[in-house]
C-alpha cells in the first residue's frame, strides 16, 4: 500500500497573523510556521491506514520554496517514510498546486492520496478535487473515516456532509480529504525527530516533472477584515427579530 | 564565523513536540491545577507523556535509551512547558540526578538506572540540603560508613522536594567527618559521596514540612536511621564527590533559567491579551498606555536575553567546556532568570490590577514560585560571590 500525503507550510494557527503595510501579504517576522492542520490528520491517516496494514509506504509530498523541508521533515518525524519536496519559489494558486500534485502522483503511483481538506492560509479548498478530476480517479472529501479493503482495491469513506455524515464506497487509486474530526494527529517523538533526519527526501523542480507553471489567480490586495463592533443587548423578542430583519436582514 | 544562532530542524521540531504533547492538557488545565495545587497530587499523567515522547531520554545517549540530544534538549522542553503554565520541578531534578550518573557512575549504575529514567519509570529527588549546612555543602553532618558491601547511612536531610513521590534519592553524605577533615587539614569539600538510595529503604521517615514555593509538591524533613545502601550505588569515588556535585548542580541551574524564561513568557501572554481587551476610560484599551505597555516591553527585552544565555550555559554544558566557564553561564541564566521571573510576574499583576490576584487569572500563585527562584536551587547571594571569585578573580569574601 502506498499512500501519498500532501503537506503545505502555513503560518501557525494559534498566532495572530496581520497584513503587511503593502497589502501584498503577510507579516511574516516572528511568525512560526507549521504543517496545514488539515494536512496534519492527513498524515495521521496515512500513518494509520500503514499500521493497520502492516505494510506500506507514507511519501509526503510539499510545494513551495526551501523552507517547506521544515514541515517535510516534521511529517517524516511524525513516522511518513520519505519525503518529496516540488521547488517553487511562492505557493501556487490551487491548480497549479493540482498540476503539480498530478505529476507526481503519475510518477509515485499511490493507492491512495490524502489531502486536508483545505489549506488555514488562504482557505480555498479546491487542491483535492481538482487533482482527482485531472487523474480521474474517484475522490471523497472531507473524510470522517476511512476503510481500505484488505485487498486495495476500494476505499469506504465516511463524509462530514450539510446536515449529516454520508457514507460512499471508491475506487482505488482515489483522492481523500480529510476533514477536522477523521483523528487526532500524534506529535513527532523524540526517536521519531532523530530518525526523521536520515530519511531521503528527493527535491523537483516543476520542470522535472514536466510541468510548466501558468498563474490563474493574482493576489490583487489583501487587507484585514474590518474589526468587530461590539454587541447590543435588546429589550424584547419583537426588538430582535425587527433587527434581524429590517438591520442584519437575515430573515 | 561559526556563531549561529539558528535553531536547528531537529531543535525546532523538539520545541513543537514539547508544545503538543503539553496542549494535549490544556483542555483539562482546570482539573490539573485543582489536583496538583490543591489536593499536591503529582501529575502522572503529563509526566507519562513527556515520557512517551522521549523527554527523559533526550539528554541521555542512545546506550542508555536516550537520543542523545543534549541538555539543551530538556532546557528548551522545560521552557515550553513553562511558557504554557505547567512546570514541574521532579522532571528538573530528576534530570540533574540521570546526568550526575551519566558523568560520575560506573557503567553497572549507568546500566541499572539510565534506560528506566529514560523511559520515564524513575522519579529521582536530591538531597544535599540540612538544617545545620544549607549553603555550605561542606558543614553536611549526614554519614555514610561501609559495613559487608553496605554503606550504613545516619543524619537527616531538609526541603527535600518530592521525596514522597521520587522512587530513588541522590544523596550526599560524608564518608570523613567535616571535624576530622578540619583536624587533618586537608581539603573542607574533601570526604563527601554520592549516593543512589532507594526513598523506600528501611530505616528513612519523611515530614513534610510547611513550606511554599513550589507547585503542587511537598517539601520533606528526611531521616536517615541505619539505612542501608549496596556499597555499588555510590557515584563517582568515595571522598571525591564533590567535583561530582559541583558538575551536577549545574543542569538545575540552567534548567530553573529555562523555567524562568518559559514562565515569564507565560505572564506576558496573560497580561498582553488582558492590556488588549481592558478598558477603563473611554474606549482605550488599557494596552494603549504606556505605563501599561512598557513594562511590559521590559520584561520581553529581558526575557531575550535570559533566554540566549541560558541556551549558551546548555550548549557550554553539553560541550563540556571548561567547569569555570559553564559556572559562569548557568550562574549568571540562573541569576538573571529570577529576577526576570519575578519581574515578569509583578508586571503582569500590575496590568490585570486586582484580577492579578485572582485565582482564576492564574498568576497569583507564581508570586512564591519565582521568588523562591532567587533563593533555591541556589541563592542570589552565592551566585554574585561565585562571579566575583571565579570570574572576576577578586578574593574569596567569606
Ligand atoms: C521550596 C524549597 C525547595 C527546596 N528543595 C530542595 C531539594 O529538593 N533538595 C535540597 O537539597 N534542598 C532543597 N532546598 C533547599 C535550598 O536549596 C536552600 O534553602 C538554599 O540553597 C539556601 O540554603 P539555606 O536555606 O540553608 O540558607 P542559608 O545558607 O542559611 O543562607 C541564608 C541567607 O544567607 C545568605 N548567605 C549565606 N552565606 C553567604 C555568604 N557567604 N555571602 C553572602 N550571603 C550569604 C544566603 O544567600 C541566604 O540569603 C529547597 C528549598 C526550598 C525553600
Amino acid at each position: 500500500m502506498k499512500i501519498l500525503v500532501t503537506v503545505k507550510r502555513v503560518p501557525d494557527p494559534d498566532m495572530k497573523v496581520r497584513v503587511n503595510a503593502e497589502g501584498t501579504g503577510i507579516v511574516e517576522d516572528n511568525m512560526k510556521f507549521v504543517i496545514n492542520p488539515f494536512d496534519e490528520i492527513a498524515v495521521e491517516e496515512g500513518l494509520r491506514i500503514k499500521e493497520k496494514k502492516g505494510e506500506g509506504e507514507v511519501v509526503i509530498v510539499a510545494i513551495g520554496p526551501s523552507v517547506v523541508q521544515e514541515q517535510i521533515r516534521a511529517a517524516l518525524a511524525m513516522g511518513a517514510d520519505r519525503g518529496i519536496h516540488v521547488d517553487v519559489d511562492s505557493y501556487p494558486d490551487p491548480l497549479n498546486t493540482a498540476k503539480l500534485l498530478k505529476a507526481v502522483a503519475e510518477k509515485e503511483a499511490p493507492n491512495i492520496v490524502i489531502m486536508g481538506k483545505q489549506a488555514v492560509d488562504d482557505d480555498y479548498g479546491q487542491a483535492g478535487q481538482m487533482l482527482a478530476a485531472m487523474l480521474g480517479w474517484a475522490q471523497a472529501t472531507f473524510a470522517y473515516k476511512v476503510e481500505i479493503a484488505d485487498d486495495n482495491s476500494k476505499a469506504t469513506v465516511t463524509r462530514e456532509v450539510d446536515g449529516g455524515l454520508e457514507t460512499i464506497e471508491i475506487d482505488l487509486p482515489a483522492v481523500v480529504t480529510a476533514d477536522l474530526r477523521l483523528n487526532e494527529p500524534r506529535y513527532a517523538s523524540l526517536p521519531g525527530i532523530m530518525k526523521a533526519k536520515t530519511k531521503p527526501m528527493d527535491v523537483f523542480k516543476p520542470a522535472d516533472l514536466g510541468v510548466e507553471l501558468s498563474p490563474v489567480l493574482e493576489l490583487v490586495r489583501m487587507e484585514e477584515p474590518p474589526p468587530r463592533k461590539g454587541g447590543i443587548i435588546v429589550e424584547t423578542v419583537d426588538e430582535l427579530l425587527d433587527k434581524l430583519r429590517n438591520e442584519a436582514k437575515v430573515i | 564565523m561559526a556563531l549561529d544562532f539558528e535553531l536547528s530542524e531537529e531543535q525546532k521540531l523538539l520545541k513543537k513536540t514539547a508544545r503538543d504533547v503539553i496542549k494535549q492538557f490544556e483542555p483539562k488545565r482546570d482539573e490539573l491545577r485543582e489536583k496538583v495545587m490543591k489536593r499536591k497530587e503529582f501529575p502522572q499523567e503529563v509526566w507519562d507523556a513527556l515520557a512517551q515522547a522521549g523527554f527523559f531520554g533526550s539528554f541521555l545517549p542512545p546506550e542508555y535509551g536516550g537520543t542523545g540530544m543534549g541538555l539543551l534538549a530538556m532546557a528548551f522542553a522545560v521552557e515550553e512547558m513553562s511558557a504554557l503554565g505547567f512546570g514541574n520541578a521532579l522532571i528538573i531534578l530528576t534530570t540533574m540526578d540521570a546526568l550526575c550518573i551519566l558523568k560520575n557512575g560506573t557503567e553497572e549504575l549507568k546500566k541499572r538506572f539510565l534506560p528506566k529514567i529514560a523511559d520515564g519509570t524513575y522519579k529521582f529527588c536530591f538531597a544535599v540540603t540540612e538544617a545545620d549546612a544549607g549553603t555550605n555543602t561542606c558543614r553536611i553532618k549526614t554519614r555514610a560508613e561501609k559495613k559487608n558491601g553496605y554503606y550504613v547511612i545516619n543524619g537527616s536531610k531538609t526541603f527535600i522536594t518530592g521525596a514522597d513521590v521520587a522512587d530513588y534519592m541522590l544523596l550526599v553524605t560524608r564518608t570523613i567527618s567535616y571535624k576530622e577533615v578540619v583536624e587533618k587539614g586537608l581539603p573542607k569539600a574533601y570526604g563527601l559521596s554520592l549516593f543512589i538510595v532507594d526513598t523506600k529503604s528501611k530505616g528513612i521517615t519523611l515530614h513534610a514540612l510547611p513550606t511554599r514555593g513550589i507547585e503542587g509538591m511537598n517539601q520533606f524533613t528526611v531521616f536517615f536511621d541505619n539505612v542501608e545502601v549496596p556499597a555499588e550505588n555510590l557515584v563517582g569515588d568515595e571522598n571525591a564527590g564533590s567535583m561530582a556535585l559541583f558538575k551536577a548542580l549545574n543542569p538545575e541551574r540552567i534548567l530553573a533559567a529555562a523555567s524562568a524564561v518559559g514562565l515569564s513568557e507565560y505572564c506576558l501572554n496573560i497580561a498582553v491579551n488582558y492590556a488588549q481587551e481592558r478598558k477603563v476610560f473611554r474606549d482605550t484599551p488599557i494596552g494603549q498606555y504606556q505605563a501599561i505597555q512598557h513594562p511590559l516591553a521590559e520584561v520581553k527585552i529581558h526575557q531575550e536575553a535570559v533566554r540566549l544565555l541560558t541556551y549558551k550555559a546548555a550548549w557550554a554544558y553539553d560541550k563540556e567546556l571548561p567547569p569555570v566557564e559553564v559556572g559562569a553561564y548557568t550562574n549568571m541564566a540562573k541569576y538573571l532568570g529570577a529576577e526576570l521571573a519575578i519581574m515578569a510576574v509583578d508586571k503582569a499583576i500590575e496590568t490585570l490590577g486586582g484580577n492579578g490576584f485572582s485565582e482564576d487569572y492564574g498568576l497569583a500563585h507564581l508570586w512564591e514560585v519565582v521568588r523562591l527562584l532567587r533563593t533555591a536551587p541556589i541563592s542570589k547571594e552565592m551566585i554574585l560571590n561565585y562571579i566575583s571569585e571565579h570570574v572576576l578573580g577578586l578574593p574569596r569574601s567569606y
